[in-house]
C-alpha cells in the first residue's frame, strides 16, 4: 500500500502524454469549458442541464493539468496541494455489509457514475478506469489504486502517478441510527488547474462537480435500494 | 398516441406524441380508460407551480388496463384492470417501508432540483411538473407507470370504473386529510373546500366517527353536493362570518379538527384576498393562504389543522401566535395512496364512502381545454370532468 505524501512542487508538472495530443487537446477542452461558462450563464432551463457535460469537461481539463497524490489530503479543507474536496453524506436503507460489498466491487461504479464507462479490476488493489469524454470526443483511461481499506468501514483510493486524471476518493460506512441502513460519507478530491485562470475555472466548476457527485450518489442509492434509477429520459411528450 | 399537453398558461391542446415505452425493469404500460381532472392541476395550468415545460402531458388520477410489463414486474399481467396511485413510490427506501410513500427518496428523477427548494427530494407524481419528476401524465391513451408493482392495484370486480378512478388520488387524499386531522368519534370537523378532495374528507371524517362535519365553500352547487352526497352541514363564506358561525355551531369551543382542502389559490373575501392576490402576482408570496389562516383561527384550543390543499412555496401572515398559544397541531402532506387503496376499496364496497357522484362530466381528450375551463370556473355544476381517451 502506498500512502506517503509527495509534496507538490514545480518539478511535479504534468508531462503531457503523447497519445493525449497535448496542447490541442488542452485548448479544445479549455474552450469547451469556457463555452460551458457561457452556457451555464445563459441557458434558461434548469432541467435540460448541461451540467454533466460541463463537469465532465472540467474533470478532463483539470485531469491533464497536474498529478499529485491526493489521498492523504482528503480530510483537510485546504492544504499545500490546493486539492478541492467535495463531500456528500447520505443514508441508504440497506445493511452496511451489503452496501460496502457493492461499492468495493469497483466494476459496479459505472452503473451509477454517469461519466464512467467501465472500471476493470486488474488485481486486488489496482483498477483501470475508463471515462467518456463529453461531446463524443472519445474516452480516457487511468489507473487507480486502493490505498486504504477497512472491510465494512472504509475504502480509499487514488489515481496512480502519471495518470491522465488526478483524483482521489474515500468512502466511510457507518450504521444509521435505529438500525435503519447505512450512512455513507463520500469525499472526492481533485487538483485544480495551475495558475489564476485555473483557480477561477475551478471555483466556477466546483459546484458543478459537486452536483455531478450528488447525482451519482443519488443514483447509487436508487440502484442499491430500488434496483433501478428513476428516469423520464425517452418518455413521450408533446415537445417537438 | 393522443395526449393532452400543456403548452403554456391556460393553453392545453391534444397532440400526437410517441407511445410510451418501458424504460426501466419495474415499469408497466397502462392503457388509460379514465383520467380525472384534479384541483391541483389548476395550479399547474394557471402557472402557479414552477418547472412546467411546453409539451408536458398533464393528469395524475386514472385507471386503465395493463398492456405491457417490464421484466422486473411481478404482481401485474396483461389485461389487469388497475387503479394507479398518483404518487410514485419505489417500495424500498426508508419512507416507502414506513408507508409514507409520497416521501419516497428514489422516485423523483429531478430530486436534486427539488432539494434546492425543499432541502430533501419528495416522490415523483404523474403529470405534475418537473419539480415532481417530470413524469408524463395520464390525460393520454397510454401511460408509463414506474414501480408498477407498488403503485398499480387491481380493481375488485364489484367496484365500477366510475368509483375506482377516484381511488387514484381524490379518495386517499380525503382519507389522509381526516386521518391527519385525527378525527375521533364525536368530533366536530370543519372542511374548507367542497371539491372532490373536500367531499371525500367529509365522508372519511364521518367514517372515523365524526358527529358533525361542516363544509365551507363559496360555490352553492358544491355545497349542495356536500349536503346531499356527503351529509355535511354547509357554510357559504360569502354570505356569512365563518368564524362566528363555527363558534355558534360548536357551543363556542370551535371545531376539533380543521381541514384545508383548498390550498394555495384560496379565495376569501375583502381586503385579505386583494392583499394575497397582489403579493402572489408580484411573486412576493407564491401561495395565497386565506384558508389556512382561517382554519388556524377557527380551530378549538388543542385541536388539529390538517392541510391537503396544495401549497408550493411561501405564504405569509400565518397567525403563529394563535397556533402556539392555542396549542394546535398542524399536519400536512401529499397522500400516501399505496397505504390506503385496499382499505378504501373495502370502504367503498361497504358503501361507507362513495365517490361516484364526483363524476359529473365524462368527456373526450379533445375538449380538454374547455373541460378545465368549466372545472376552473365552476360552471355546469361540474365536480370532476373525467377523460375517456378512447371514446
Ligand atoms: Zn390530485
Ligand atoms: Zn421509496
Amino acid at each position: 500500500m502506498k500512502t506517503e505524501q509527495v509534496t507538490h512542487s514545480g518539478k511535479h508538472q504534468r508531462k503531457w502524454k503523447k497519445e493525449f495530443n497535448n496542447v490541442n487537446m488542452a485548448e479544445r477542452l479549455l474552450s469547451l469549458a469556457a463555452g460551458g461558462i457561457l452556457l451555464a450563464k445563459h441557458y434558461k432551463h434548469p432541467l435540460a442541464s448541461p451540467l454533466k457535460v460541463l463537469t465532465g469537461a472540467f474533470l478532463v481539463y483539470r485531469g491533464i493539468s497536474g498529478n499529485c497524490p491526493l489521498y492523504t489530503g482528503l480530510d483537510k479543507n485546504s492544504n499545500e496541494t490546493n486539492a478541492i474536496n467535495t463531500r456528500v453524506i447520505f443514508t441508504v436503507n440497506k445493511p452496511r455489509e451489503e452496501v460496502y460489498k457493492y461499492w468495493r466491487q469497483l466494476e459496479n461504479l459505472p452503473f451509477f457514475m454517469s461519466h464512467l464507462q467501465r472500471v476493470e479490476q486488474k488485481n486486488d488493489t489496482t483498477s483501470e478506469w475508463i471515462a467518456k469524454i463529453p461531446g463524443g470526443v472519445g474516452t480516457i483511461k487511468w489507473n487507480a489504486e486502493i490505498v486504504k481499506e477497512i472491510p465494512n468501514e472504509l475504502i480509499g483510493w487514488q489515481s496512480v502517478e502519471n495518470s491522465t486524471i488526478d483524483n482521489a476518493g474515500k468512502v466511510e460506512f457507518y450504521d444509521a441510527p435505529r438500525g435503519q441502513g447505512t450512512v455513507l460519507k463520500v469525499i472526492f478530491s481533485y487538483h485544480p488547474p495551475a495558475g489564476a485562470l485555473g483557480e477561477g475555472v475551478a471555483k466556477l466548476f466546483n459546484p458543478l462537480f459537486k452536483t455531478l457527485l450528488k447525482e451519482d450518489i443519488r443514483a447509487f442509492k436508487q440502484v442499491i435500494e430500488a434496483g433501478e434509477v428513476a428516469t423520464t429520459k425517452g418518455q413521450a411528450s408533446g415537445r417537438k | 398516441m393522443r395526449a393532452l399537453c400543456w403548452n403554456g398558461v391556460r393553453d392545453l391542446r391534444v397532440e400526437r406524441v410517441p407511445d410510451p415505452e418501458i424504460l426501466n425493469p419495474k415499469d408497466a404500460i397502462i392503457k388509460v380508460t379514465m383520467s380525472s381532472v384534479c384541483g391541483s392541476d389548476l395550479h399547474l395550468i394557471n402557472g402557479f407551480v414552477p418547472s412546467m415545460r411546453a409539451g408536458d402531458i398533464i393528469g395524475h388520477e386514472f385507471i386503465g388496463e395493463v398492456v405491457e410489463t417490464g421484466v422486473g414486474v411481478k404482481n401485474l399481467k396483461k389485461g389487469d384492470r388497475v387503479v394507479v396511485v398518483s404518487v410514485i413510490g419505489c417500495g424500498e427506501c426508508q419512507h416507502c417501508k414506513e408507508e409514507t410513500w409520497s416521501l419516497c427518496d428514489n422516485s423523483n428523477p429531478n430530486g436534486l432540483l427539488q432539494e434546492k427548494i425543499y432541502q430533501y427530494p419528495t416522490a415523483g407524481i404523474f403529470g405534475y411538473s418537473h419539480l415532481f419528476g417530470g413524469y408524463a401524465g395520464s390525460h393520454a391513451e397510454y401511460i408509463r407507470v414506474p414501480f408498477a408493482d407498488h403503485g398499480a392495484f387491481k380493481i375488485p370486480e364489484d367496484i365500477s370504473d366510475e368509483k375506482a378512478v377516484f381511488v387514484s388520488d381524490g379518495v386517499p387524499t380525503g382519507y389522509m386529510a381526516a386521518e391527519m386531522a385525527a378525527v375521533k368519534p364525536g368530533d366536530i370537523v370543519a372542511v374548507w373546500g367542497a371539491g372532490g378532495v373536500g367531499q371525500m374528507a367529509i365522508q372519511c371524517a364521518y367514517a372515523m366517527g365524526a358527529e358533525r362535519v361542516i363544509a365551507i365553500d363559496r360555490i352553492d352547487y358544491r355545497l349542495a353536493y356536500a349536503a346531499r352526497y356527503s351529509g355535511a352541514d354547509i357554510l357559504n363564506y360569502e354570505d356569512t362570518d365563518v368564524l362566528e358561525e363555527l363558534k355558534e355551531a360548536t357551543g363556542g369551543r370551535g371545531p376539533d379538527c380543521c381541514i384545508d382542502a383548498v390550498g394555495m389559490e384560496a379565495h376569501t373575501t375583502g381586503i385579505e384576498h386583494i392583499y394575497d392576490k397582489t403579493k402572489q402576482l408580484l411573486r412576493l408570496e407564491s401561495d395565497r393562504a386565506a384558508v389556512l389562516r382561517q382554519a388556524i383561527m377557527a380551530c378549538r384550543k388543542g385541536g388539529t389543522v390538517s392541510v391537503v390543499g396544495v401549497y408550493a412555496g411561501l405564504v405569509d401572515k400565518i397567525p403563529m401566535g394563535l397556533f402556539m398559544n392555542k396549542g394546535l397541531t398542524i399536519r400536512g402532506g401529499q397522500m400516501h395512496g399505496q397505504r390506503y387503496v385496499p382499505m378504501l376499496f373495502d370502504l367503498i364496497r361497504r358503501e361507507i364512502i362513495n365517490p361516484e357522484f364526483l363524476l359529473t362530466h365524462p368527456v373526450s381528450l379533445e375538449v380538454g381545454q374547455n373541460a378545465y375551463e368549466m372545472f376552473n370556473n365552476k360552471t355546469n355544476k361540474c365536480m370532476r370532468a373525467v377523460f375517456k381517451p378512447f371514446n
